[in-house]
C-alpha cells in the first residue's frame, strides 16, 4: 500500500476540522432527527453550506471550478457525514457531477456547484444489482424507461443509458416521480421516462464513476458503524444488571471483539483501494473497491443488528439515538447491490485477472 | 549434549532496508532456488532436527539465520517490510520452517533484558546451531491462564533447584535447552512470583516425553523437572519478574501468527481441489470461495497497515490480536470448506511423501492448534475487549 503524500494528509486535517459547519463538533442529533420524513428530508441552506465549502466539486477538476483533491480526502469527509448522519446527498452528487465531468455534458455543472442545482445519479434499473445501462433507450432523441431508488429532491437527474449520459429536469413533461420515505427519514424516487426528449452524451467512463461513487460510499457505511459502535460501547460500559455492567459479560465482549475485528478489515480494505485509485492503479482496482463495498455492507448489518440487541429494549425505541444509526444502516447497507452480487463480480473478475 | 557449530562464511551483509523490495526478492529468491539443500519442500509438518538440519546450516553459514536480529550481532537487520518479503519467498518456495524459537523468542528477550555474559554465551551459540532452544510456558493445570503455573525453583547455595512439569513444548525432543517459568514466590500474588530460568535438557532430574499429537507427529512433548539443578546465574532478569518479560515476547510474534500465508495456502489448495473435481462449476460453491478470497485479501491489506506501522516504530498494543483472532479462524473455514468439497475423501490420511496439494485432512489439522497457541482466540478476544475497547472487568 503506498503512503499517503503529506499534502493529502493536510488536506484531510483541514477538511475534518472544517467538516463542524455540518457536522456539530458536540455530537448533536438535533437537527437530524427533526428533518426526518418531511420532503425532501434534508436542508437547502446546508446544501448551501456544502456548496461555500466547495465541497461539491471535490472530485472535480480546477478548470471546471473543481478542488481537484483525491479519493482519501473525499473518503475523510464521507465518514465524518456517514458518522454524523448527514442526510444531504453529498454522495449521490459527487457520483452526478462526475458522471457529467466524464461525458462532458457541462451545461449544468456551474450551477450544481454553486447549489443552485441539486443533481443525483438515476442509473439503477432494478434495486438490486450494478446494471447502468440497464431500465431505459433512446429512441430518436427521445427517453424510454425507468429508474428507481434516485435520492430525493434532485433538480436534475443524470440518467445513465446505454448510449451515454442523458441530463433531465425534475419539471419534465414525460417523467413521473414515485415519491417513497425511507426509514431515516429521508426520500428515494422511482422514475418513469415517457419519450422525454433529450441530448445523449456519450460516456465510456460509467462504470469508473460507479466504482468511485460505491467506495466512497462503503466510507459512509463505516463511518456510520464506528459511531454506532461507540455508542454501544458506552452503553456497555455504563448499563447494570445483576449488578454489574452488562459489559463486563464475556458473551457481549466477544461479540462486540468481533465487531472491531470487522470494523479494522473495513477500514483497511477501503483505506487499500482508495490508495489503489489515487495512485492510478488499474490492476485489481475493482476487485479491491468490490472488497472494500462488501466489507463495509457487512459491518453495517451487523453494527445495525448487534447495536440493537445490545441496547435492549431502549434500543427498540424511537426516543433512543442509536435507532437513528440503525435506520440508517437499514437503508444505506442496501445501496448498490446485495453482497451476493458483490461477490458474483468479484470471482468474475478474478478470473479474468488470473 | 550440544551440536557441532556450524561457523559463518559471508562478508558482511548490506543494509537490505536500503534495497528496494523487489531488488530484495530477486536476492533471495537467487539464493533460496540455489542452495536449498536436499530435503522436502511443502512439508505439511514441522520437520524434526535430523531433517531441517542441512537448511539451518546453509543459512547459518550465509549469516541468515536471524534475519530480524542487528547486523552487529549476527542477524540482517531487516525491519517487518523485508522480514515479510524473506518469508513470503521461503513459502513461495516452499522452504522447511528451521527451529527456530532461539533467533525468534529467546534471542531479543536476552537483547533486552540479559545480561552481557549471557548475550555473550547464548546468541553466538544459537546463531551457530549449537542450542537448540524450546519454550517451557504451559503446565498441564496452565493453559490459557498461565500465570497459573505450579512449577517451582527454589535457591540452594549457587543453584535454583526445579521441580515440576511443563507441557506443549514444541519440538522439545529436538532441543538442548529449554527457558522455563517457574513461581519463585510461593507467597507473591499469581504473576508476581514467577521467573525466568535457562535450563539444560540433559541436566540431571529432567525428562523429556514426547505427545503424539492428532496428525500422528511427536510435535509436542512434556518435560519434568525432578528437583533439577542449575547454577543460579541461569536467570534472565530480575527475580520475580519473569512474567512481564514472557508477555512482552508473545506481542511482535503475534503480528506474524496473522500473516495472510497459512490461509493463502489453503485457499490455494481449495481452488485446485474444487478445480479438480467439479465443485468450481457450482455456483454456490462459487459464492462461499468468494467470500473466502475477499476475506483473505481483506485480510492481507490488514497486515500490510500493521507492517506499515511497524516499519515507522509505531506500536500496536493490544489491537495486534485483531490479525491473529482473524487470520486463524479464517485459516480453519477454509479448511472446513476443503473438507466439505473433498467430499468422502475428506478423511484420507496422505502417505509421507505424498502430493500435498490436494490435502484436506492435514489442512484442517494443521489450522486446528492456530486459534490455540500463542493465545486462545477465546482469551485473545477477552484481552482485546478490555485493553482495546475499554469494557470493564
Amino acid at each position: 500500500m503506498p503512503q499517503q503524500p503529506d499534502d493529502s494528509v493536510e488536506n484531510i486535517r483541514m477538511l475534518t476540522e472544517s467538516a463542524s459547519a455540518v457536522v456539530p463538533g458536540d455530537g448533536s442529533l438535533d437537527r437530524i432527527r427533526a428533518a426526518r420524513f418531511q420532503h425532501p428530508g434534508f436542508s437547502r441552506d446546508v446544501w448551501m453550506t456544502l456548496a461555500e465549502m466547495g465541497w461539491l466539486g471535490l472530485r472535480l477538476g480546477e478548470e471546471k471550478g473543481g478542488l481537484a483533491l483525491g479519493v482519501h480526502e473525499a473518503m475523510a469527509l464521507s465518514r465524518i457525514f456517514g458518522a454524523g448522519l448527514v442526510p444531504e446527498p453529498f454522495l449521490s452528487s459527487l457520483f452526478a457531477l462526475s458522471l457529467m465531468e466524464a461525458a462532458k455534458a457541462r451545461n449544468w455543472i456551474g450551477s450544481a456547484l454553486h447549489g443552485e442545482t441539486i443533481v443525483a445519479p438515476a442509473w439503477q434499473s432494478v434495486p438490486n444489482a450494478l446494471d447502468p445501462a440497464g431500465g431505459v433507450s433512446v429512441k430518436a432523441g427521445r427517453l424510454h424507461g425507468a429508474k428507481v431508488a434516485v435520492a430525493a429532491g434532485a433538480d436534475v437527474f443524470a440518467v445513465t443509458t446505454p448510449e451515454g449520459l442523458a441530463l433531465v429536469p425534475c419539471d419534465a413533461d414525460g417523467l413521473t416521480i414515485k415519491r417513497m420515505r425511507m426509514h431515516d427519514g429521508t426520500f428515494r424516487e422511482d422514475l418513469h421516462f415517457d419519450a422525454i426528449p433529450c441530448e445523449i452524451h456519450e460516456c465510456e467512463k460509467v462504470q469508473d464513476c460507479l466504482y468511485e461513487a460505491m467506495l466512497l460510499h462503503a466510507g459512509f457505511l463505516q463511518g456510520t458503524a464506528e459511531r454506532a459502535f461507540d455508542i454501544t460501547l458506552e452503553y456497555l460500559r455504563l448499563r447494570k444488571q445483576f449488578d454489574a455492567p452488562i459489559g463486563s459479560f464475556q458473551a457481549l465482549q466477544h461479540r462486540a471483539t468481533e465487531i472491531k475485528v470487522q470494523l479494522e478489515l473495513s477500514r483497511a480494505a477501503i483505506d487499500a483501494a482508495a490508495s489503489a485509485l489515487d495512485g492510478g492503479q488499474t490492476e485489481r482496482l475493482s476487485m479491491a473497491i468490490l472488497r472494500a463495498r462488501s466489507r463495509a455492507g457487512g459491518l453495517g448489518r451487523l453494527v445495525a443488528r448487534e447495536a440493537a440487541q445490545m441496547h435492549g429494549a431502549i434500543g427498540f425505541t424511537d426516543e433512543a439515538d442509536i435507532g437513528l444509526f440503525v435506520r440508517k444502516l437499514m437503508v444505506e447497507a442496501g445501496q448498490f447491490a446485495p453482497e451476493y452480487q458483490l461477490r458474483a463480480q468479484f470471482m468474475s473478475l478474478r478470473e479474468a485477472a488470473a | 549434549m550440544t551440536n557441532p557449530p556450524f561457523i559463518a562464511d559471508h562478508p558482511p551483509h548490506p543494509d537490505f532496508n536500503a534495497m528496494s523490495d523487489d531488488a530484495f526478492r530477486a536476492v533471495v529468491r537467487d539464493f533460496v532456488e540455489n542452495h536449498y539443500p536436499d530435503i522436502p519442500r511443502f512439508a505439511q509438518r514441522r520437520l524434526r532436527w535430523p531433517e531441517v538440519r542441512p537448511w539451518y546450516g546453509v543459512l547459518a553459514q550465509k549469516g541468515w539465520i536471524a534475519p530480524t536480529w542487528p547486523r552487529e550481532l549476527g542477524g540482517m537487520g531487516l525491519g517487518a517490510g523485508k522480514h515479510l518479503v524473506l518469508i513470503e519467498e521461503f513459502e513461495r518456495f516452499g522452504c522447511a520452517r528451521v527451529h527456530d524459537i532461539g533467533t525468534v523468542m529467546l534471542g531479543p528477550l536476552l537483547m533486552e533484558y540479559g545480561t552481557q555474559a549471557q548475550r555473550d554465551h547464548y546468541l553466538p551459540r544459537i546463531l551457530r546451531g549449537e542450542d537448540i532452544w524450546a519454550q517451557g510456558y504451559s503446565e498441564p493445570g496452565a493453559g490459557s491462564d498461565l500465570a497459573a503455573l505450579r512449577t517451582t525453583a527454589e535457591l540452594d547455595g549457587d543453584h535454583w533447584v526445579i521441580s515440576g512439569q511443563k507441557t506443549w513444548v514444541t519440538l522439545g525432543a529436538d532441543a538442548n535447552m529449554a527457558f522455563v517459568l517457574a513461581r519463585t514466590d510461593k507467597a507473591a500474588k499469581k504473576q508476581a512470583g514467577i521467573s525466568f530460568l535457562l535450563v539444560p535438557t540433559d541436566a540431571t532430574g529432567v525428562t523429556v516425553r514426547p505427545i503424539e499429537n492428532l496428525e500422528g507427529h511427536a510435535e509436542f512433548c512434556e518435560i519434568f523437572f525432578d528437583a533439577v539443578r542449575i547454577p543460579k546465574a541461569n536467570i534472565v532478569g530480575e527475580v520475580n519478574r519473569g512474567w512481564t518479560m514472557a508477555k512482552a515476547l508473545l506481542g511482535h510474534e503475534r503480528v506474524f501468527i496473522g500473516a495472510p500465508r497459512l490461509s493463502a495456502n489453503a485457499l490455494s489448495r481449495l481452488e485446485a481441489l474444487a478445480r479438480g473435481n467439479g465443485a468450481w462449476e457450482d455456483p454456490v460453491f462459487r459464492d462461499r470461495f468468494a467470500g473466502l478470497a475477499m476475506d483473505l485479501a481483506d485480510l492481507g491489506d490488514l497486515f500490510e497497515t500493521y507492517v506499515q506501522r511497524l516499519r515507522t516504530g509505531a506500536s500496536i498494543g493490544a489491537d495486534v490480536g485483531i490479525l491473529k483472532i482473524f487470520q486463524s479462524e479464517l485459516y480453519q473455514r477454509i479448511s472446513e470448506e476443503l473438507m466439505q468439497v473433498a467430499g468422502s475423501h475428506a478423511g484420507i490420511k496422505l502417505e509421507e511423501g505424498g502430493d500435498s496439494r490436494f490435502d484436506a485432512a492435514g489442512t484442517y489439522l494443521a489450522a486446528r492448534p492456530t486459534t490455540i497457541f500463542g493465545g486462545s482466540t477465546e482469551v485473545m478476544r477477552n484481552v482485546l475487549a478490555r485493553a482495546s475497547l475499554n469494557l470493564p472487568k
